[in-house]
C-alpha cells in the first residue's frame, strides 16, 4: 500500500508530534565512565530465568557469560569487569522486582577478546542459532523475544521475506536511526544472515521517511554485501514508509512491505515473512562474526525532564540513575520516567533500576499525566474507530466494561488487540480505552480457559 | 548509587492528543459566533437577546443538573459532590444554548426561549444521564418541545431583517421564504427571500438577508464556521454532503429545489445538528446512510409534512435510528479483508 510515493498500512493510525529533533542529529555517545555497579536480572527476555554459573566473591571478566541459558531462555553476560556480589532480588523495570547477578566494578577496562572468525558467513544453521543464542540475543525493539526462537521456525513454514524493521515509529526515539547511520554494514549483514536462516529469498528494509538520510547507507551496504558474498537467490530493497504511528509494529510493516495482512492473533510467518528490528541485527552480527554476547545498547535518553538529551550506549545492567545524570540529569519539575517510547513505552517509578536488554529509550516527561486528569462518557466521536490499525471497536468495549459486562466485547475485538494505544491517544473524553481493551482481554481469555467442554 | 526520588506511574499512552471534549465543544462555540453576531446584526437587539435567554436557560439547566447528579464528573472523582458549574467548562452546555437558539424566531419571547434552552437540557441530556448519554440532540428536543407548547410565538415571531447595510430595522412581523413557498408558490418566497432592500433573492439568500430563524439565515457565515472546523478536523463532511444530497434528491422536482438549499435552518442542521457526534452514528457508512435520511424527511416533511420547515424532526427522528446504524454499520476488520498470497 501506498501514501504518496511512501509505503504503509491500510487503516487507522495517528500522527503524534516525533519531538525526535532533540536526537536524532546526536551521534551514539558511550557512557562516560562506565558504571560503577551493574544489575543484571536473571530475565531481560521472555523465557525462562537464566540460570547463575558465578557465586558471590568471583572475578568476572567483561563478556563473560555470568549465567546459563536453560529452556527458552537466553544466557546473561558480565558486561563490566569487577568482583560478583550475592545474588539478590532487585527492582526490575517490568517485573518489579527479580533476582540478580551484581557486579561491583572494579575500574580495570579489561574485556574478553572477540576475535573475527574468518568463515562466519559460511556456517550452518545449528551453529548460527547456537552462536545467536548463546551471544544471549533478543528482540531488542522492546518484546525482547529470545532471537534464536524467533529464528528457528519449524520446517512446516516456509519464509520468503525477511524484513529489517527500521521504522521506529515511537515518538521521541532515535536509537535505531543512530545505530543505522554509525553502523550500516553490520546491521545489513546482521540482517542478511537471518534471512538466509529463515530462508527467505527477499530482505526488505523499511524505515519512515524521516529517517531517509540513513537509506542511502543501508542501500549502499545491502549492494556491498550482496556483491560480496554469493547472493544465492537473495535480493534486498530500502523501502521508505510514512510517518504514522504504529508503521513499526509488525503487522503494519509487513502490510506496508509486503501487502499481505498477518491474520489476527498469528505471527508473520503465517504469511511468510520474519521481522527482526535494526539493533537485534547489529546484535546478530556480531554474536555470529565475533561471537560476541549482547553486553550494551543504545539507549535514547530524551524528553523535557532531561538536562541534555542523548542517544547513549550504555553496559546492559547501568543503573538509571547513573544513565541520565551522563545525559544533564533530571529537571526538578520531571515527573515521569518511561522505558520506551511515550505510546507503548512503561511509567517507571523509580530511577534505581537497571537497563535491561529491550530497554530502547528512557523518557523524562514533565507535568501532569493523563490518567491524572480523570475521563469522561463516551460521546461517540468515533475517533477510536478511526485510529484503529486493525478495525476493532475500543468504543463499544469500553462501555460495556464500564456497564460490568465484560463477556459481552468479544465481537468488537479486544482479543486481537496489540495495544499500540492509538485509540487512547484521540480520544477527546481522555478515556483509558487501551486498558479498557486490557480488561476485556483478559476476562475473556478467562472465560474460555474455565470453560469446561462436554 | 541511590536515588530516593519517586515519579509517578500510571498507563500508557503517556501522551495525548491535543483535542479534548471541552476543547472541540469551545472551538464549535466559536465559529458559530460569527452567524449569531449577524443575527444580531440583522434582527436587532431583540435577537440578542433571544440568544442570550436560550444560552442562560441552558447553562442554568447544566448546573441544576450537577447538582441533581453531578456525582463522577471528570475532576471531581472521589472528592465529593462537583462545583454547580463543574460541567459547564465543557461547553456542551453553551453549544445547546446556542444552537437552540439560532433555531428560534428573531422576536420570540426571551423567557420563551430560555424555558426551550432548560428544557432540552434536561430532558434532552441531563435524564439520559448527560453528555454522551444522550440519544436526541438536546437543542433540537428543546426546539420540538417549544413548538408544541408555544405554537403561536413559534410559528408567528419573525421579524423582518435590516434591508441591505445600514438601513434602519423595520419592526414589523413577516413571513419566511419557506412558510411562503408552502402557502403561495415560488415567486412568493423569493419576493420574500430578497428580503426588504429588493435585492435579488438569491444573493439574500447566501448572504443573510432575509427572514429566518436568527441563526441560520447567513448561509456565507455558517459555511465559514464549518470550514474551520473540517479544516481543524473535528468535522467531516460526510454528514453535511449527505443531507444535502437527500434534501436536493427529494425536493429536486418540486419546482424549487435550489431555494429548499439555501432556505430554512439546513445549512446549520446539516454542518452543526446532525454532525452532533453523540446523536450520530460513529462509522462512515452509518453516516452516509443517516445523512440520506435526513435530507430525505426534510425534503419529504417540506412538501408533504404540516410544517414549512422539517429539518428538525428530521434530524429528531434520524437521532433515533443511531443506536440500530452503528450495529449495521460497524468498522471492517482489517484481519478480515484481503487473503495473503
Amino acid at each position: 500500500m501506498a501514501h504518496g510515493n511512501l509505503l504503509t498500512f491500510g487503516r487507522g493510525g495517528i500522527h503524534p508530534d516525533t519531538h525526535k529533533e532533540r536526537t536524532a542529529g546526536r551521534p551514539i555517545e558511550p557512557l562516560t565512565p562506565p558504571p560503577s555497579e551493574v544489575w543484571l536480572p536473571l530475565v531481560q527476555h521472555l523465557g525462562d530465568p537464566a540460570s547463575p554459573i558465578v557465586a558471590k566473591g568471583d572475578r568476572v571478566v567483561r563478556g563473560q557469560k555470568i549465567a546459563e541459558g536453560v529452556g527458552t531462555g537466553v544466557p546473561i553476560h558480565a558486561t563490566i569487569t569487577g568482583k560478583v556480589k550475592p545474588l539478590d532480588k532487585r527492582p526490575h523495570p517490568t517485573l518489579v522486582s527479580c533476582p540478580a547477578i551484581i557486579i561491583a566494578g572494579s575500574g580495570e577496562d579489561e574485556e574478553l577478546a572477540f576475535p573475527e572468525d574468518p568463515d562466519w558467513r559460511a556456517l550452518d544453521r545449528a551453529e548460527s542459532l547456537a552462536r545467536i543464542k548463546e551471544a544471549g540475543v533478543v528482540g531488542l525493539g522492546g518484546a525482547a523475544f529470545p532471537t534464536w526462537r524467533k529464528l528457528d521456525l519449524p520446517p512446516t513454514l516456509s519464509i520468503d521475506t525477511f524484513i529489517l524493521n527500521g521504522a521506529e515509529c515511537e515518538p521521541y526515539l532515535t536509537s535505531d536511526y543512530r545505530t543505522m547511520l554509525a553502523h550500516p554494514r553490520e546491521v545489513v549483514e546482521g540482517a542478511l544472515a537471518m534471512a538466509r536462516l529463515v530462508g527467505a529469498r527477499r530482505l526488505a528494509i523499511g524505515l519512515e521517511s524521516d529517517k531517509a538520510d540513513a537509506a542511502p547507507p543501508l542501500k549502499a551496504a545491502l549492494e556491498e554485501a550482496l556483491a560480496a558474498s554469493d547472493a544465492r537467490g537473495l535480493h534486498g530493497d530500502v523501502q521508505l514508509c510514512e510517518v504514522r504511528y504504529p508503521q513499526g509494529a509488525e503487522r503494519q510493516l509487513v502490510t506496508a512491505l509486503t501487502g499481505r495482512v498477518v491474520p489476527p492473533r498469528g505471527l508473520p510467518s503465517a504469511v511468510k515473512v520474519v521481522v527482526q528490528n535494526v539493533a537485534t541485527a547489529l546484535a546478530v552480527h556480531d554474536a555470529l562474526r565475533y561471537r560476541k554476547p549482547l553486553l550494551d545498547r543504545v539507549i535514547t535518553v530524551t524528553g523535557p525532564g532531561v538536562g541534555t538529551p542523548k542517544n547513549v550506549l550504555a553496559p546492559i545492567g547501568t543503573l538509571l540513575a547513573q544513565l541520565v545524570a551522563f545525559c544533564g540529569g533530571v529537571s526538578d519539575d520531571a515527573t515521569r520516567i518511561i522505558a520506551g517510547g511515550p505510546m507503548m513505552g512503561r511509567a517507571l517509578p523509580r530511577l534505581d533500576l537497571p537497563v535491561i536488554k529491550g530497554m530502547n529509550g528512557i523518557l523524562l516527561l514533565t507535568g501532569r499525566a493523563p490518567f491524572m486528569d480523570g475521563y469522561e462518557a463516551c460521546v461517540q466521536c468515533g475517533r477510536c474507530l478511526d485510529a484503529c490499525p486493525l478495525g476493532l471497536e475500543p468504543d463499544q468495549t469500553s462501555i460495556r466494561i464500564e456497564a460490568n459486562r465484560s463477556l459481552e466485547t468479544e465481537p468488537f475485538g479486544a482479543l486481537d488487540c496489540y495495544e499500540c494505544g492509538a485509540c487512547t491517544y484521540v480520544c477527546p473524553s481522555g478515556r483509558p480505552l487501551l486498558q479498557f481493551m486490557q480488561i476485556a482481554k483478559s476476562s475473556l481469555r478467562r472465560a474460555r480457559e474455565t470453560k469446561v467442554t462436554p | 548509587m541511590s536515588d530516593e526520588r519517586r515519579f509517578l506511574i500510571g498507563p500508557g499512552p503517556h501522551v495525548r492528543a491535543a483535542d479534548s471534549t471541552a476543547r472541540i465543544m469551545w472551538t464549535v462555540n466559536a465559529t458559530l459566533a460569527p452567524a449569531a453576531l449577524w443575527g444580531a446584526y440583522v434582527f436587532g437587539a431583540r435577537a440578542l437577546l433571544v440568544l442570550f435567554a436560550a444560552v442562560l436557560g441552558a447553562a442554568a439547566a447544566e448546573a441544576l443538573a450537577t447538582i441533581a447528579f453531578g456525582e463522577g464528573t471528570r475532576g471531581t472523582r472521589g472528592g465529593g459532590r462537583p462545583a454547580p458549574w463543574a460541567r459547564l467548562t465543557d461547553g456542551s452546555a453553551v453549544c445547546t444554548g446556542l444552537l437552540l437558539a439560532f433555531t428560534l424566531p428573531p422576536g420570540l419571547p426571551p423567557w420563551m426561549a430560555a424555558a426551550g434552552g432548560a428544557f432540552g437540557i434536561l430532558f434532552g441530556k441531563a435524564i439520559f444521564g448527560g453528555l454522551g448519554y444522550n440519544l436526541f440532540n438536546p437543542a433540537l428536543v428543546g426546539r420540538a418541545f417549544m413548538l408544541a407548547t408555544f405554537p403561536q410565538a413559534m410559528t408567528l415571531s419573525w421579524t423582518a431583517p435590516r434591508a441591505g447595510l445600514g438601513r434602519a430595522l423595520d419592526a414589523a412581523t413577516t413571513a419566511t421564504p419557506l412558510a411562503a413557498l408552502r402557502e403561495h408558490g415560488v415567486a412568493e418566497a423569493l419576493r420574500l427571500a430578497a428580503g426588504t432592500g429588493g435585492g435579488s433573492p438569491w444573493t439574500s439568500l447566501v448572504f443573510g438577508f432575509r427572514p429566518g430563524s436568527i441563526g441560520e439565515v447567513s448561509v456565507v457565515l455558517i459555511a465559514l464556521g464549518a470550514a474551520v472546523l473540517l479544516w481543524r478536523r473535528i468535522l467531516t463532511p460526510t454528514i453535511p454532503l449527505a443531507v444535502f444530497a437527500g434534501v436536493a434528491a427529494t425536493t429536486a422536482f418540486s419546482g424549487a429545489p435550489l431555494l429548499h438549499l439555501l432556505s430554512g435552518g439546513l445549512w446549520i442542521g446539516a454542518f452543526y445538528m446532525a454532525t452532533d457526534y453523540v446523536t450520530s452514528p460513529s462509522t462512515r457508512r452509518g453516516q452516509v446512510v443517516f445523512g440520506l435520511v435526513i435530507g430525505a424527511l426534510t425534503g419529504i416533511i417540506r412538501l408533504y409534512g404540516g410544517y414549512p420547515e422539517g429539518i428538525c424532526y428530521a434530524i429528531l427522528l434520524a437521532n433515533a435510528l443511531v443506536p440500530a446504524l452503528n450495529v449495521w454499520f460497524r468498522p471492517r476488520r482489517v484481519a478480515l479483508a484481503g487473503a495473503p498470497s
